[in-house]
């Protein structure tokens, strides 16, 4: 039954009458989610090999890879993958630094500081799509609350969603208001593992402010931080009806995120084995940057003691 | 002298506070108000001008189809919320506590099916969904939600369980508790932070989803999101009802964030040993 | 003893047919918005005239037509009639059947092709059949201020500066006039559909068709690039002059936008569909309602070209019930329905209750509406249509936004389209 030996094999003991524990816990995730999903994936796999379009689904060609070499040949593609990339390195930093700080701020106790937290997160809560049509509204030359005040500030009345480069800064804006509450509590739930007693020592020789941010905080939220940032990622990526509503893509295509290109393929024009084929290398490229931010980060593996 | 001191600063930290919440929930405040304005003064009219009406309100709450749909979403949120977290908590321990082959494998596994995108995925459940006559049923929409929150939730409880001392672990098990003692009683609690959080997250990512709800379902198991989409109109939003409706479904995520904040418990990890 | 029975028995089975010629349930996939969730209250009596029941799901036509994908095809549909926006038409039309083939319906007649205001029809051709029956009439028309108009000094200056009588502009060179004329008097002469979407496709269409030409034209059933360069050159520019009279952020105008700029009395004149005029007139929206005149739209130089718009409703050809679809789609078609549906927001395809003079007066844009569909002019027809409008509204807005030459623009509008083709 047991191994004596080293801490290593402690965690194989069993008693689960022979059968290994591990699975036990594992088993029902791993069933539920592969019974709902390993038709579709597969599916989706065999759709991105098709020229097919759905209204015409008895006419589809079997054409291998020639759709994933019309994806690298596909301007728009590249530069929807461009847009995205730039939309993700330069929002989600934000995010996490302003969360960051906002969690170390509300660390507190006491009703006001509970109900605080909660309203922070309404911009998370609410309805996508009507995140963006407010935004929309508020950006509005004339009436809009935002433009009011960005021309109060200097910056003149302007259509802003009607500029590319606007409209771009404009989709991050939004995300990120929308998002970094999101950041926040989740390293606000993370600081309450951080041990009271690290801190305590600290204070007692004298750490400044900083250096215990620096030295002791940070460190041992890193698991926490990376795996807010790898939830954050994986729906960054597809972010779709916020910038739906705001920009539909433009003005031209100055903020056609994958995702939107991804839905024009799918569901405008109706290319369904094209837009499969992006589903497939969004999956890659998203794998990558996951172990990427998982690296040393985020451990498999409880701690020693 | 400290006393005053400490007080200053709690007072400048809540004014920060202050500051940071009025900028940040400018835009939902602009939401709750056009909630109660009329559409042309919500689009015409400067962002300060305000005549309330309740008419919005009442064209909303008079909606037979939004409040079913607003049902249906509570019901599917609650049971996808629930089997997420018990599934996801157990597996999520599995491959944290343990050693096993296959064991990252798998949990990349996870991660992936969480990534691909769901308009790759709805057309293929789709079909599936219409041969096990599971299309426009609340079972449906559910199973469907759980396909990505089960790895959500899987992903988002891994830093909390792996951060758990295996001193805990050690002296349980010294104790003679069962695996399924150890998990239930000593870090289920312990990852509650963790738990809140998933939870928070994992209902409101059923509670907003619009795709899977919008294709998997016809009349009869519509859900919140679709039904606000109809108040988009095929060529102007309707202002007034979209943000009445969105007004509200902001109401039952706020009340479970709040409810289940205190669970959050500081300090928990340390500790406990000593006892 | 027998015989009574016998009667009785027949008289029953009588009764029977009579009262519920069908017993089945229909499944109806229609666009969302006030008329059609005005029809649900209609379905009880539709009920318990024919015994059908019809469960009909409404969705918003930015999402019907994905549903429509994914449960039509050729041999299986879990839906007996959906409607379909008519640009689509082409690219759904085999999986359709033909109107002609339609039954002729036991409860509710099928209605003469002549019963339609004129043109109608064409929103359900492709390949020379009609595969559907167009539901509402959704055209073009025209809205202009009429007490802007009727001000006797506007008109006095109108007069001493252009030389002819100010009026609705019936013309596009007395467009151009009159929106120059109140720009300078500080309104805003027109208002453009600029945004990312079928609108813009429609604006471009609506320009190229008047002044003589159209991107693609079905020549001997294959489609091809039919663009005239010179006088697509024309209408970018005509278009360009207009802009310079329409409200800033003009480059980036939705319906949202145009409805709140018309709605305050900023602008003289714009075009407008007839499912948004309730906008304009409801006073609790619109600062201008009541002071509206409705009109056709103005002439081009070769001919009137109203871009129409009609939702088409189409029977798939997979479906089991054709009998009771058919009654479903005649029931909504017949005057009595139509009728009652006026008053929640209904755009008649019948001529009949356009002209009706009853509903002319408080609807004056139903006689706009008919006249406007004498010149309907259609977007192109084209099975892969999104991709298409997308090509031509891309380098339309790039044209008339100055980013590039005009010239430039429809070159590159052609080469595209006919790389589209090939495909």
């Amino acid at each position: 039954m047991t191994s004596t030996s080293s801490l290593r094999n402690k965690r194989e003991r069993t008693n689960f009458g022979g059968a290994s524990p591990h699975w036990f816990f594992v088993a029902p995730a791993l069933v539920i989610v592969f019974a709902i999903l390993i038709f579709p994936v597969l599916y989706s796999i065999y759709m991105s090999t098709y020229d097919w379009h759905l209204f015409y689904s008895i006419d589809k060609k079997f054409v291998a890879f020639k759709n994933f070499v019309e994806l690298f040949k596909d301007s728009e593609f590249l530069h929807s993958l461009w847009l995205q990339f730039g939309f993700v390195v330069i929002a989600l930093p934000i995010e996490t630094i302003i969360g960051f700080f906002v969690a170390l701020l509300l660390n507190r106790d006491g009703k006001f500081y509970t109900v605080v937290r909660s309203l922070l997160l309404l911009p998370v809560f609410i309805l996508p799509v009507i995140s963006g049509l407010t935004w929309r509204l508020l950006l509005q030359p004339e009436y809009g609350m935002v433009s009011f005040f960005l021309e109060k500030m200097g910056f003149g009345v302007k259509a802003w969603l009607a500029e590319p480069d606007f409209a771009y800064g404009m989709v991050i804006v939004q995300d990120v208001w929308r998002m970094w509450p999101f950041m926040f509590m989740f390293i606000y739930a993370g600081l309450s593992g951080v041990p009271r007693e690290m801190l305590e020592a600290a204070e007692i020789d004298g750490a400044s402010f900083w250096k215990k941010v620096f030295k002791i905080i940070l460190p041992q939220l890193r698991p926490t931080i990376a795996t807010a940032l790898l939830l954050r990622l994986v729906d960054a990526l597809r972010i779709f009806s916020e910038v739906y509503v705001m920009t539909g893509g433009g003005p031209g295509n100055s903020t056609m995120l994958l995702s939107l290109y991804v839905n024009k393929q799918a569901f405008e024009f109706f290319n369904i084995g094209y837009a499969a084929a992006m589903g497939v290398v969004l999956l890659i490229i998203a794998l990558g940057l996951a172990f990427f931010i998982v690296g040393g980060n985020i451990r498999f593996e409880g701690e020693r003691g | 002298m400290r006393r005053i001191k400490k007080r200053i600063i709690s007072l400048i930290i809540v004014i920060i506070t202050l500051t940071v919440l009025i900028v940040e929930l400018m835009p939902i405040l602009v939401v709750i108000t056009s909630g109660f304005k009329r559409d042309i003064d919500i689009w015409a009219r400067g962002p300060f001008y305000f005549k309330p009406t309740l008419e919005s309100y009442k064209q909303v709450l008079s909606n037979r189809d939004l409040l079913m749909s607003l049902k249906n979403s509570l019901l599917v949120g609650f049971i996808s919320t629930f089997i997420s977290i018990i599934v996801g908590a157990m597996a999520s321990y599995g491959l944290t506590r343990y050693v096993f082959k296959f064991k990252e494998t798998i949990a990349y596994m996870f991660l992936s099916f969480r990534m691909i995108p769901q308009i790759s995925l709805v057309i293929p459940l789709y079909v599936m969904f219409s041969f096990l006559k599971l299309r426009d049923t609340l079972t449906g929409i559910v199973l469907a939600h759980i396909s990505f929150n089960i790895p959500y939730v899987i992903w988002l409880l891994l830093p909390f369980f792996a951060a758990v001392p295996c001193d805990y672990e050690e002296a349980a098990r010294i104790d003679g508790a069962t695996e399924m003692q150890v998990f239930w009683k000593i870090f289920f609690p312990l990852v509650s932070p963790g738990l809140v959080v998933a939870s928070v997250f994992a209902f409101l990512m059923s509670w907003n989803e619009f795709l899977y709800a919008l294709i998997l379902s016809s009349v009869n198991a519509k859900t919140a999101p679709v039904a606000v989409n109809g108040l988009l109109g095929q060529y102007a939003p309707k202002w007034g009802q979209l943000t009445a409706a969105g007004t509200i479904m902001l109401i039952p995520v706020f009340i479970i964030t709040l409810t289940l904040q205190k669970y959050i418990i500081k300090g928990l990890v340390s500790g406990g040993i000593k006892g | 003893m027998k015989r009574v029975l016998a009667v009785l028995f027949l008289l029953g089975l009588l009764g029977i047919t009579l009262a519920a010629p069908y017993n089945t349930t229909i499944r109806v996939l229609a666009w969302d918005d006030a008329l059609t969730q005005a029809l649900k209250a209609g379905l009880p009596d539709f009920e318990k005239a024919t015994g059908i029941k019809v469960v009909l799901e409404l969705v918003p036509s930015g999402n019907l037509l994905q549903k429509i994908g994914v449960s039509v095809s050729v041999n299986k549909t879990d839906y007996d009639l959906v409607t379909v926006d008519e640009p689509f038409i082409p690219s759904l039309a085999h999986l359709m059947m033909p109107f002609d083939r339609w039954g002729s319906g036991k409860v509710f007649k099928k209605p003469p092709l002549n019963v339609f205001a004129p043109n109608a029809f064409e929103a359900a051709q492709w390949g020379g059949v009609f595969v559907g029956m167009p539901i509402n009439a959704n055209v073009y028309i025209w809205i202009t201020r009429k007490d802007l108009i009727n001000d006797p000094k506007n008109k006095s200056e109108f007069k001493s500066k252009y030389g002819y009588d100010l009026s609705v502009p019936k013309t596009f060179k007395q467009l151009r006039d009159m929106a120059e004329f109140f720009a300078s008097k500080g309104i805003y002469g027109f208002a453009p559909f600029t945004k990312q979407t079928e609108g813009s496709t429609a604006e471009a269409i609506f320009m190229f068709e008047a002044f003589g030409t159209s991107p693609l034209t079905v020549e001997g059933g294959k489609v091809v690039v039919s663009l005239d360069e010179k006088k697509a050159v024309e209408a970018i520019n005509f278009y360009k002059e207009l802009l310079k009279f329409a409200p800033p952020g003009a480059l980036d105008m939705g319906h949202a936008e145009r409805i709140a700029a018309f709605n305050q009395g900023k602008v003289f004149t714009m075009f407008q569909w007839p499912a948004l005029v309730p906008q304009h007139e409801d006073p609790n929206n619109s600062l201008v309602a009541g002071k509206i005149v409705y009109s056709a739209p103005p002439v081009g130089p070769v001919k009137g070209s109203a871009i129409r718009g009609c939702w088409v409703l189409a029977m798939p050809n997979a479906t089991k019930n054709k009998e009771a679809a058919v009654e479903f789609a005649y029931w909504w078609a017949s005057l009595e329905t139509g009728q009652k549906l006026i008053p929640k927001g209904f755009t008649p395809a019948r001529a009949d209750l356009l002209l009706n003079p009853n509903f002319n007066k408080d609807r004056p844009w139903f006689k706009a509406i008919f006249d406007s569909m004498r010149n309907a002019v259609a977007r192109p027809r084209f099975i892969r249509y999104p991709e298409a409008s997308q090509i031509i509204r891309d380098n339309w807005l790039a044209a008339i936004s100055g980013k590039v030459t005009p010239e430039e623009a429809v070159r590159k509008m052609k080469n595209d389209l006919n790389e589209l083709i090939k495909k």
